[in-house]
């Protein structure tokens, strides 16, 4: 560490007679010579900037031989080397698709010429986040950026995305890390599920997250970050990824009003198949009684929903001070009766200047407010969707919505299921769910920031940034007493969950930017970061067993035990100092070296709490190096290596007892006896290529990386008779190795005065093997999801890819036949078989953009190809004699088997309930209930027309889009969506249990600026 | 505060001072939630606290599922009391083909919710505190006794010391009765000294902490472990329930002397797994037993069936189930689990035991006769059931042929064919005992499966579907439990030792060291 502390005194001392600084004014004009007003000016490799005023006019102080940068949206971006001249005049052009000298916003907000990364960024313009909106800006990003994978939660608007970048690469958390305009967001989510029956607390409920509340038309556009070596300067909170984010900019000398808004109707798709030929016999849950047409159409109980996003944005900009503010409402009703989301975005951005504009102070606050309404659940457990799917046949879904009776004796209405004696936990009324039922569901987000940006010299400036965020979700469910026993006290139960977790982030930046010579530049970054995070919980739970005193009556007052009550905390420091250095030569040849040094609570106690990791990375550009044909406009290959650190879970090296109900507890897990905890390290290489041709109308980017994680944190089963009472372990041990790669590829097939088509193909594959998962404790196997009873596991297994899909299968014989046991029936394999992988084998997006005059149309396919996904709804619903297949079945007379019995005489039709009595239903043979992942998805289409400027009266540009998401599946084998997960953390993956059906959402986009 | 924090913050943003802020990391890593060692020693919660695990999970009061696969789909189907009659997939307990996960489970909640706190109690109290440590033995004691019962070898005297390795049953049970003689000495020294109770704060058993009621306890728990092994070693068996009876504060005597604790949560799972899982119905041989001899207590104990409308039904264990509902409409269970209030040991169970005492010939303050009428009429006060007196009287009424409404296939013939009224063979007299004791026992499966496996009574119903590929018999049932999954796994040292203590393979089959084949007598 000292060592490149000294090497940067030397290069600093070097560097000041280097710079000579100078203001440098000008003026830009289009083609027409018609003066263009906010043009964004960067000095390269530097934060600083200006852009132009309503004249076309800038100044800019610059140093000499610096390059800058004239950027504007649509036109062709401009580099111009100061030379002796004061003063420089541009024209700019329309821009040619993927210009050579964009830049792009990389670590820690600093700008660079994109043909000197030694790594691969992908970005996407604040177009491409908002032309097809969707409440969450993430699940925008889907099919849009090459070896990201984007999963939706099944809890509807609102809800969570699970991002894979490059593959697992964590047993804990692959999510990647969020920064905004330079600055970590804490994107903690409340809670995420991880059982297959349904969380007993409320259901499986996604608690939402952070970056699901951010208002998608704040942002100018977003940078991926894709491998170790792009995100080093984040630390280990980057080892997954980084997603940086980049608020508009205010253009000088304008003042705007901009307002967006979207109207979106959604409709459910890819419901089940139901029977409508059979009914269920008198007070059975089943539908396997007598023949009789039922209802076999479902779809009447779901609503078309509809979301209706308003954003607008005002924004002033005077010499040395802009000021923006934004606000955008959503309100969105759900596809589930009594689902409702309504949110709130208010942001506020100030930015001046001081001391002769060396200063700047940048200030910015937003803050977010969402309810959520009934947010939908998946699992068996307080989940309309399992009841409406399951009810008994005998009764229609009419029959239903006669949810409670007035019960004399009680003298309180009471729970009605037509045909039940007693309700089940998994078979409840879903009108009553929806509605005796209620939850809740806030989350409140606020962010503010300060950012100094100070201009020492020429060649230095500082920079300090300054954040908080506060992040609070909150969760009531209010239950009424004759809810299913198992779930709900007879008297009712109330929880009131709430969860505030909080960061401060302060860091403080050095960056250099020189040229030393003609021939060698330098630019390097030093810092130092502080980041804080910590998260409080207040659980209130009346429970299943105390209840409440007064039926129905839902405060903490009424509780009748304090059993259920639970505070939990977390909290974690991590300090860094960090160097990064780029050396350029001739422009041509670049070197990235990077370093820094993390210090974690959470490692104290262990050997060391400190960990170093470096990156080096190379980059040619061999179409400035060598002679070319003419039609290869730029070629460059790149290379990288990387470390990055990641520290452990808090408070595991101090396990304290916790207080439940009075009682202090076991701590569960701590170091084994006699071991100590150290640090994962994730390493990774990466090579790559970019090619550009045919007057950069066709262009190309590969990737091929090969990561491995080691030493990662894991926690495995003690044995039971551990003197600690231990339920585990935590230790070290297990490495996930990754590799693969990425096809970018785009063209400008068609371009002409009238007609333009632009295509661009994203292409990944990852391959990922799960190793070094320890003999001992585990068995070779870290289960993500427990199964409990039912038949779906999902586990890390020793020499595998990671996410296995384990499930069970039907007996057979030698030759591969069913084995029809003597009682006639098949039985089911005790043992686990590995019967899927959650995880695509490679993902391909395809987007094509339209121009015909003031049209613009767009269509993105989007295709995961490999993998496997299944349905517990599918075998609890054959289970259930519900299903079309069962009665189907039932119609011709039986399913027809390829079985035999033990003696070897063939069996080839067997009775249907015989058979699904055995194989079907949440604990039977779900290796029968596992499809294919694959799909292709015409995931967003836009048709849209843009108003001739010159003929709007008081507005600067209007323009209006017919959108669509989601809008069908070119192929598809799984009955459910596969793109929609139960849960955004690391379990539940490739799996559905009555999950909310995914939608199709058609709507209207009207955009107006004045 | 916050000036500090600017401060500290100021300074480690500075790069020199870098390497030297992270000393506060110590609190940082500690959750604030949580409590250290230090903080409980206030006021010896580090002892007091250690106490309730044990009353929440020798019979789990808490988590029905967790009660479901410590001991419902266990020993409480297997005694006959009870049973889940769901096809459940291929491992099924009923079917003999033992469920491994379901069946580690005893083991596992006893050790890690038990006894690595009684342990740690032993640590801190043990010649400090000795009547601490003297209750975490009694209770140590009738944890050990029911998971050495269930699985034969376990890890009693190596707990805590490295490598947890196994003793053998017989280990197990001399140093249980040297463990409560340590506890009984050390509680009836201070009751005669009138000290008064140290474990009312933390007693959550109906004795308020009083020492007279646990050593009551503890000498009761003594004379149900000398009769386990009163075949294996009659010699010790005497001498130790003779020690008990004979103590100066003996053993239970009134019905209020039973140990019962109260579930916090007030919870019953049996109620829950009857009635809302729909999921636990009345035994056939509960139907048979009580139904045949009209006995008072088959309507504290179950509720009519939906099936056969004013009467009760019981489902026969180890039958083809054929789904989830079949036997919905069979009797659920009755008053008598409706309430939070879990039996540990009763009064009649007592009289029971010293009624086989005498009948074996050891001292017992008593007749064989007249302490098994005793027994009968304690647990008709503890069930507030009438009419003791002429049921005790009646010769006449035998246990009825059961039959099955829904399938005659699983029709069978009471098996057991004594009566009620005390007779003159010595054999059917320990017949009547135990027929008496498991009625009055109920609903502890996991005591009733123990006598059942050392005395055969009372005669069961036999299972028809018997899916074990013949490792085990129909005619003798599941006679042990394997070992904890988590310790083959996770301690396979100990579990060497367990099964070269065991004697035989590691299965349901092998017969533990009270159980053997000789006769009764």
């Amino acid at each position: 560490m000292k060592k490149i502390i000294s090497i940067f005194m030397i290069l600093f001392t070097v560097q000041v007679s280097l710079a000579q600084v100078k203001t440098i004014k000008g003026s830009v004009t289009d083609g027409s010579g018609a003066p263009i007003p906010g043009v964004n000016i960067n000095v390269q490799g530097e934060t600083a900037s200006a852009s132009t005023d309503f004249d076309g006019n800038f100044s800019i102080q610059v140093a000499k031989s610096k390059t800058l940068i004239f950027s504007y949206l649509g036109l062709e971006t401009k580099n111009v080397v100061v030379g002796e001249s004061n003063t420089i005049n541009v024209k700019m052009t329309e821009a040619a698709t993927n210009s050579l000298n964009e830049v792009v916003v990389t670590s820690l907000g600093i700008t660079k010429a994109r043909k000197t990364l030694t790594y691969s960024a992908q970005e996407l313009k604040g177009e491409e986040l908002t032309r097809v909106k969707d409440a969450n800006i993430i699940n925008t990003v889907a099919g849009k950026i090459a070896g990201v994978a984007i999963t939706k939660s099944s809890s509807g608007s609102g809800g969570s995305t699970k991002v894979t970048i490059r593959g697992n690469s964590s047993f804990t958390n692959n999510q990647p890390l969020y920064v905004i305009d330079g600055i970590p967001l804490s994107n903690g989510g409340s809670v995420q599920p991880n059982g297959t029956f349904g969380d007993l607390a409320g259901g499986n409920r996604d608690g939402g997250d952070v970056v699901s509340l951010i208002n998608p038309d704040d942002y100018e556009g977003m940078t991926v970050l894709k491998g170790a070596a792009a995100s080093v300067l984040y630390g280990s909170q980057g080892a997954n990824g980084v997603i940086l984010l980049s608020s508009k900019k205010v253009k000088a000398g304008v003042e705007t009003f901009n307002v967006n808004s979207v109207t979106t109707f959604d409709s459910v798709a890819y419901l089940p198949e139901f029977q409508s030929d059979y009914t269920s016999a008198v007070g059975d849950a089943k539908s396997w009684g007598a023949k009789q047409k039922v209802e076999g159409d479902i779809k009447g109980f779901f609503n078309t929903g509809t979301t209706q996003i308003t954003s607008m944005a005002f924004s002033k900009a005077t010499d040395g001070a802009s000021t923006s503010f934004t606000y955008a409402n959503t309100d969105a009703s759900g596809v589930i009766p009594g689902n409702h989301l309504k949110k709130n975005n208010f942001g506020i951005r100030q930015a001046s200047k001081f001391f002769n504009d060396r200063l700047n102070v940048a200030v910015t606050a937003n803050y977010v407010s969402q309810k959520i309404n009934n947010r939908p659940v998946n699992g068996l457990y307080f989940n309309p969707v399992s009841g409406v799917y399951s009810h008994p046949r005998a009764f229609s879904l009419s029959d239903l919505k006669t949810y409670e009776v007035f019960d004399v004796t009680k003298n309180w209405n009471a729970q009605n299921y037509p045909g039940f004696a007693a309700v089940s936990e998994s078979n409840e009324n879903p009108y009553w769910q929806i509605n005796r039922q209620k939850s809740v569901d806030i989350n409140n987000f606020f962010n503010g920031a300060v950012a100094l940006d100070y201009k020492v010299s020429d060649w230095f400036r500082l920079t300090s940034r300054y954040s908080y965020n506060r992040s609070e979700s909150n969760f009531q469910k209010e239950m009424y007493a004759t809810s299913a026993a198992s779930l709900v006290h007879p008297k009712g139960r109330y929880i009131n969950s709430n969860t505030i977790a909080t960061q401060n982030y302060a860091d403080i930046i050095g960056l250099i930017n020189t040229n030393f010579s003609e021939d060698f530049s330098f630019s390097g970054t030093i810092g130092a970061s502080i980041n804080n995070g910590k998260s409080a919980g207040l659980n209130l739970d009346s429970g299943i067993g105390g209840g409440l005193r007064n039926a129905n009556i839902f405060t903490l007052g009424n509780f009748a035990n304090n059993n259920g009550n639970v505070q939990t905390a977390y909290q974690r420091e991590v300090q860094s100092v960090f160097a990064a250095t780029t050396f350029g030569y001739k422009d041509v040849l670049f070197l990235d070296a990077a370093a820094r040094n993390d210090w974690s609570s959470t490692l104290v106690n262990t050997d060391n709490p400190s960990f170093f990791y470096p990156s080096v990375g190379l980059t040619a550009i061999i179409s400035e190096m060598t002679e070319m044909p003419e039609f290869i406009n730029f070629g460059k290959v790149r290379a990288t290596y990387a470390q990055v650190g990641n520290d452990i879970a808090a408070f595991i090296t101090k396990p304290t007892y916790s207080i439940v109900a009075g009682q202090p507890i076991n701590p569960p897990v701590g170091p084994r006896p006699g071991t100590t905890l150290k640090p994962e390290l994730k390493s990774e290489y990466e090579i790559g290529t970019e090619w550009r041709m045919f007057n950069n109308r066709l262009g190309f980017e590969v990737s091929y990386y090969d990561s491995q994680t080691k030493n990662q944190y894991l926690q495995v089963p003690a044995e039971s008779t551990n003197e600690n009472g231990y339920l585990n372990y935590a230790i070290n041990a297990g490495s996930i190795s990754n590799k693969g790669f990425e096809v970018v590829l785009f063209a400008d097939l068609v371009k002409s005065e009238k007609f333009n088509w632009e295509s661009r193909i994203n292409y990944s594959q990852n391959k990922s093997k799960v190793n070094d998962i320890p003999a001992q404790n585990v068995e070779g196997r870290i289960v993500l999801t427990d199964p409990g009873s039912n038949n779906y596991r999902y586990s890390l297994v020793e020499g595998k890819p990671f996410g296995i899909i384990e499930g069970k299968n039907i007996q057979k014989d030698a030759q591969g036949r069913l084995l029809v046991g003597d009682n006639g029936k098949l039985s089911v394999n005790a043992d686990w078989e590995e019967v899927g992988n959650a995880n695509p084998d490679f993902m391909l997006g395809f987007s094509n953009t339209f121009k015909f005059g003031a049209f613009t149309a767009n269509i993105l396919i989007d295709g995961r190809f490999g993998g496997e996904v299944l349905s517990l709804t599918e075998a609890i619903n054959d289970f259930n004699g519900v299903s079309k297949a069962s009665g189907d079945a039932r119609n011709a007379g039986g399913v027809k088997i390829n079985g035999a019995k033990a003696d070897g005489t063939a069996v080839t039709t067997m009775d249907t309930f015989d058979y699904y009595d055995k194989t079907a239903g949440r604990n039977g043979a779900t290796g029968e209930y596992v499809y294919d992942a694959t799909n292709v998805n015409v995931r967003e289409v836009s048709i849209g027309y843009t108003f001739n400027k010159t003929k709007l009266p008081f507005m600067q540009s209007a323009s209006i889009s017919l959108i669509a998401r989601n809008l069908f599946f070119i192929y598809k084998d799984a009955p459910f969506d596969p793109n929609v997960a139960l849960s955004t953390g690391e379990g539940l993956q490739g799996v559905d249990v009555f999950g909310l059906p995914s939608t199709r959402s058609i709507g209207l986009n009207l955009n107006l600026t004045f | 505060m916050t000036i500090n924090k600017i401060k500290r913050t100021a300074l480690c943003l500075s790069l020199l001072t870098a390497f030297s802020c992270t000393d506060n990391f110590e609190d940082i890593n500690t959750n604030p939630e949580g409590a250290t060692i230090e903080q409980l020693d206030q006021d010896y919660n580090s002892i007091k606290s250690l106490f309730k695990p044990a009353f929440n999970h020798l019979f789990i009061s808490e988590t029905t599922w967790q009660y479901q696969i410590q001991q419902s789909l266990q020993a409480d189907g297997w005694s006959g009391y009870m049973t889940t009659p769901v096809p459940f997939g291929p491992q099924n307990n009923h079917d003999y083909v033992l469920n491994g996960g379901w069946n580690s489970y005893a083991w596992d909640d006893a050790y890690v919710n038990i006894i690595s706190y009684l342990y740690k109690a032993e640590q801190r109290s043990k010649d400090k505190f000795d009547q601490f440590y003297a209750w975490s033995l009694i209770l140590k004691v009738a944890t050990m006794q029911r998971i050495t019962d269930m699985y034969g070898p376990a890890v009693y005297s190596k707990f805590g010391k490295g490598v947890a390795t196994y003793d053998s049953q017989k280990e197990i049970y001399t140093q249980m009765f040297k463990d409560l003689d340590f506890a009984v000495t050390e509680l009836t020294k201070r009751n005669a000294a009138g000290e008064k109770t140290a474990f009312d704060e933390t007693d959550l058993s109906l004795y308020e902490g009083k020492y007279a009621n646990w050593t009551k306890y503890a000498n009761s728990l003594r004379l149900r472990m000398a009769m386990r092994i009163s075949k294996v070693d009659p010699a010790l068996a005497k001498v130790e329930a003779e020690k008990a009876v004979s103590h100066s504060l003996g053993v239970f005597t009134a019905t209020a002397d039973g140990l019962k604790i109260k579930s916090p949560t007030d919870l019953n799972v049996i109620d829950v797994m009857s009635h809302s899982w729909v999921g636990l119905f009345m035994g056939a041989d509960m139907e048979s037993i009580l139904g045949g001899y009209q006995d008072p207590r088959i309507s504290k104990y179950w509720n009519t069936s939906k099936v056969t409308p004013g009467e009760y039904k019981g489902v026969r264990t180890g039958i083809i189930y054929p789904s989830g509902s079949t036997y919905s409409k069979f009797s659920q269970t009755g008053p008598r689990t409706k309430t939070g209030e879990i039996t540990w040991m009763s009064t009649a169970e007592v009289y029971f035991l010293r009624a086989e005492g005498a009948l074996r010939g050891w001292n017992m303050g008593g007749t064989a006769q007249s302490l098994y009428e005793a027994g009968i009429k304690s647990s008709f006060e503890q069930n507030g059931a009438e009419g003791a007196t002429a049921y005790i009287a009646d010769n006449t009424k035998l246990p009825k042929d059961y039959v099955d409404p829904l399938n005659p296939a699983n029709n069978a013939q009471a098996i057991s064919k004594i009566t009620v009224a005390w007779g003159t063979d010595k054999e059917k007299n320990l017949e009547k005992i135990i027929t008496q004791k498991w009625i009055a026992t109920y609903p502890d499966g996991q005591e009733a499966w123990s006598e059942f496996r050392r005395t055969g009574y009372p005669k069961l119903f036999r299972i028809s579907n018997n899916q074990s590929n013949g490792l085990i018999s129909t005619e003798l049932g599941v006679r042990r439990l394997a070992f904890s999954d988590s310790e083959v796994a996770n301690n396979k040292e100990g579990i060497a030792s367990g099964v070269a203590a065991l004697g035989g393979l590691d299965n349901g089959a092998t017969r533990l060291w009270w159980d053997t084949s000789a006769p009764n007598f």
